[in-house]
């Protein structure tokens, strides 16, 4: 038990560890206070002079980043003497600022113009040209309008202290100080650069790829779990339109902190893919045919009846409910293998200065929840090969969101029944007596199981196109055709019986995962290399 | 069931005749004929007088340069409260933000004026102008071409010398 400390903070008594900032200690009653340099994941400077705060007994006002609480000590945040500071302090802060709201990236979640509109001075006083910058390409995905910064240095300080690659630093003095970058160098060939422009507290640093492309306040934004790696980052989709727009880190202290890696951020153009399978097509006799999917669905039913022992592609792409329903169906229909195929990287690349958080070897978000529902892994480091036990198979072949991209047209043609649940057509799926179409992880709910075996859940962010329907309904709805049982009905149902068949998923209830995600009973400490 | 038959009484004929409004309208037409006011239009040989606040369909503004002035900052889509506009920003080959694609669909517009009172860089205006005939429906989407050729004078969405209304 750390020792506590009894202070006040604009009336409301609070007690917080010694040692804590009288920042942190305010925002643990819930009152901002504004500030641009201090960030919870670095160093604080001081820098930014906006955090000042009024201390009774103090001779002048405290910044609030470093000053840590004293006993008895009464603090004030909204005293006039509070207000006067924050106030002049904005000003100064706009005398060389361009006010280009209307054409920054940042404008509706700018800090600067939300502090500005809620506590600055209604109109500059200012008559002296301003100094102008202009635009630099910092190399990387990332843009700099020197006009707009703050000169907080949280760039600076996230590059030299979490990345710990020193690329960027101030150059120049007082009023013409500037961030910019060693040499021609750059930003390229570092894979955490993408976390400045979250940090930066305005349009100073911006994205290239989202440059002008959305404005913020038209976004809506999803919780989701990162696809690129078995991590497992904690990111919000920002959707408009029913298209992914920009990919952001949400914070998840146990997981990714604040961070996320530049290969999943950009990393999200897939679910944007328009050539979609949109209904459930049966092929007999050489004849495709789309229908309902109750049509579809009882044929299948028919068809698989004797058709033989199963063979199963899984992928480490699907969620655990997907897994969970696809092991049960092949239970149900006399048991057989169930394989999957997964990218590996040669390197893991961490981010130096959080030592959990690293982008993996293992470039799928599932393969841990596979090997739990008993897949093994086949096939080659690029996500090729392995299934010629599958290919030649001549009972029940059911191949899940594996797009077959190197299998040829001769895939499953001995098959007796040959099912095809994917997202778009494959030339393997040739051969395929039915072809079911499938939504992504973005177009419904369920939950992924990292590495460190920690399931995080993520929620619908767009609608599937035409009749695509999550992998779980389906397969759930056959494995209770033929196994019994209840059908699942939501993503929650599906992890509760997932629950009941997968011993390693017992325990833990979706309103365990909730947003934070849960441990499996049987977990597994990592650290990055 | 007996079928009851409804029985109408109609006002009788001698305190109904039909002669005395016709009389009394007669009447009234020619109090109008010698009445030297005359209150009839001769548009569209004669033009309407339209208030300096009337609300038609919109102007964008443009450069000199032929450029169009909206910067896609996206206030206008935002505000529109028949979402009407729509816009793809962008930037031009000099750096500058623009509108890729920027449409007003004239027949969802309610001619509010919001677009023009919320825009930053008063681009885009609502205008003095009625006379909006076409002969297709998708002629009434206008694309930022079409707004930036349209030639009528925009509105004052205030008065200058009484910006408060007082
Ligand atoms: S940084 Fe903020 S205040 Fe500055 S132009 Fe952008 S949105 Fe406006
Ligand atoms: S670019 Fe942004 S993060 Fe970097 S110092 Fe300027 S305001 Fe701060
Ligand atoms: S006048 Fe009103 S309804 Fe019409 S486009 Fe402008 S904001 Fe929309
Ligand atoms: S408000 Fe003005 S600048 Fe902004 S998008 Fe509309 S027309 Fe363009």
């Amino acid at each position: 038990m750390p020792e506590m400390v009894t202070l006040t903070i604009d009336g409301h008594e609070v007690s917080v560890p010694k040692g804590t900032t009288i920042l942190e200690a305010a925002k643990s009653i819930g009152t901002e206070v504004p500030h641009y340099c201090y960030h919870p994941g670095m160093s604080s400077p001081a820098m930014c002079r906006l955090c000042l705060v009024e201390v009774e007994g103090a001779p002048k006002p405290m910044p609030g980043c470093v000053t840590t609480v004293m006993d008895g000590q009464v603090v004030h945040t909204q005293s006039e003497q509070a207000l006067k500071n924050r106030r002049g302090v904005l000003e100064f802060y706009l005398v060389n600022h361009p006010l280009d709201c209307p054409i920054c990236d940042m404008s509706g979640e700018c800090n600067l113009q939300d502090y500005v509109h809620a506590e600055g001075r209604e109109h500059g006083r200012g008559r002296e040209p301003k100094r102008i910058f202009g635009r630099d390409d910092f190399g990387g995905d990332v843009l700099f309008y020197g006009d707009r910064c703050v000169m907080c240095t949280r760039c600076v300080r996230f590059m030299s202290e979490v990345e710990q690659d020193h690329r960027l630093t101030v150059v120049e003095r007082g009023n013409r100080s500037v961030i910019d970058t060693f040499y021609e160098e750059g930003l390229d060939g570092t894979y955490w650069h993408g976390n400045i422009v979250d940090i930066c507290p305005v349009g100073a640093l911006v994205s290239k790829e989202f440059l002008h492309k959305a404005r913020a306040w038209d976004l809506t934004h999803t919780p989701s779990v990162c696809t690129g790696c078995a991590q497992g980052c904690n990111i919000d989709l920002h959707t408009r339109d029913n298209l992914v727009q920009r990919v952001k880190p949400r914070e998840n202290l146990d997981v990714n902190a604040w961070w996320i890696c530049d290969y999943g951020r950009h990393g999200y153009e897939w679910m944007n893919r328009g050539d979609r399978l949109e209904a459930p097509v049966m092929r007999s006799a050489g004849a495709s045919q789309a229908m309902a999917w109750g049509d579809a669905l009882r044929a299948l039913l028919a068809k698989a009846d004797g058709a033989g022992p199963v063979k199963a592609i899984a992928s480490a792409k699907s969620s655990n409910e997907d897994l969970g329903a696809l092991k049960r169906l092949v239970d149900a229909l006399g048991g057989g293998d169930i394989v999957y195929r997964s990218a590996r990287a040669d390197d893991e690349v961490p981010l130096k200065g959080f030592p959990t958080l690293a982008r993996r070897t293992d470039l799928t978000p599932n393969a841990t929840g596979a090997d739990l529902v008993g897949a093994s892994r086949v096939g080659d480091d690029d996500a090729t090969g392995g299934l010629d036990a599958v290919s030649g198979h001549d009972g029940i072949v059911i191949v899940l969101n594996d797009d077959l991209s190197d299998q040829g047209e001769d895939f499953g043609a001995n098959a007796s029944l040959f099912v095809y649940m994917g997202t778009h057509a494959s030339a393997g799926a040739t051969h395929a007596d039915f072809v079911l179409p499938i939504s992504t992880h973005a177009e419904g709910e369920g939950s992924f199981t990292n590495l460190e075996r920690r399931v995080q859940r993520f929620a619908k962010a767009m609608d599937a196109p035409g009749m695509a329907r999550p992998a779980w309904l389906v397969l759930g709805a056959l494995a209770a055709e033929t196994g019994g049982g209840d059908a699942p009905r939501s993503a929650a149902d599906a992890f509760a019986a997932l629950g009941r068949s997968v011993s390693a998923f017992a325990g833990i209830t979706w309103e365990d995962v909730g947003t934070r995600g849960a441990l499996l009973n049987e977990s597994v400490s990592v650290t990055g290399d | 069931m007996a079928i009851s038959v409804k029985v109408m009484h109609r006002p009788e004929p001698e305190t109904t005749s039909y002669l005395r409004a016709a009389l009394s309208g007669m009447a009234l037409t020619f109090k109008h004929m010698v009445n030297p006011t005359k209150v009839t239009q001769q548009y569209p040989e004669e033009m309407t007088h339209l208030s300096p606040r009337w609300r038609g369909t919109h102007v964008m503004e443009q450069h000199a340069d032929g450029r169009p002035k909206c910067v896609a900052c996206g206030l206008c889509p935002t505000v529109c409260p028949a979402n009407c506009i729509r816009l793809v920003g962008g930037e031009d080959d000099q750096g500058n933000r623009y509108p890729i694609v920027y449409e007003i669909d004239e027949f969802r517009c309610i001619f509010c004026g919001m677009c023009q009172e919320v825009c930053p860089v008063e681009a885009i205006h609502v205008g003095r102008h009625f006379e909006n005939a076409e002969y297709t429906r998708e002629r009434f989407v206008y694309d930022l071409d079409r707004l930036m050729e349209q030639d009528h004078p925009s509105t004052l969405l205030w008065d200058p010398s009484d910006p408060s209304s007082e």
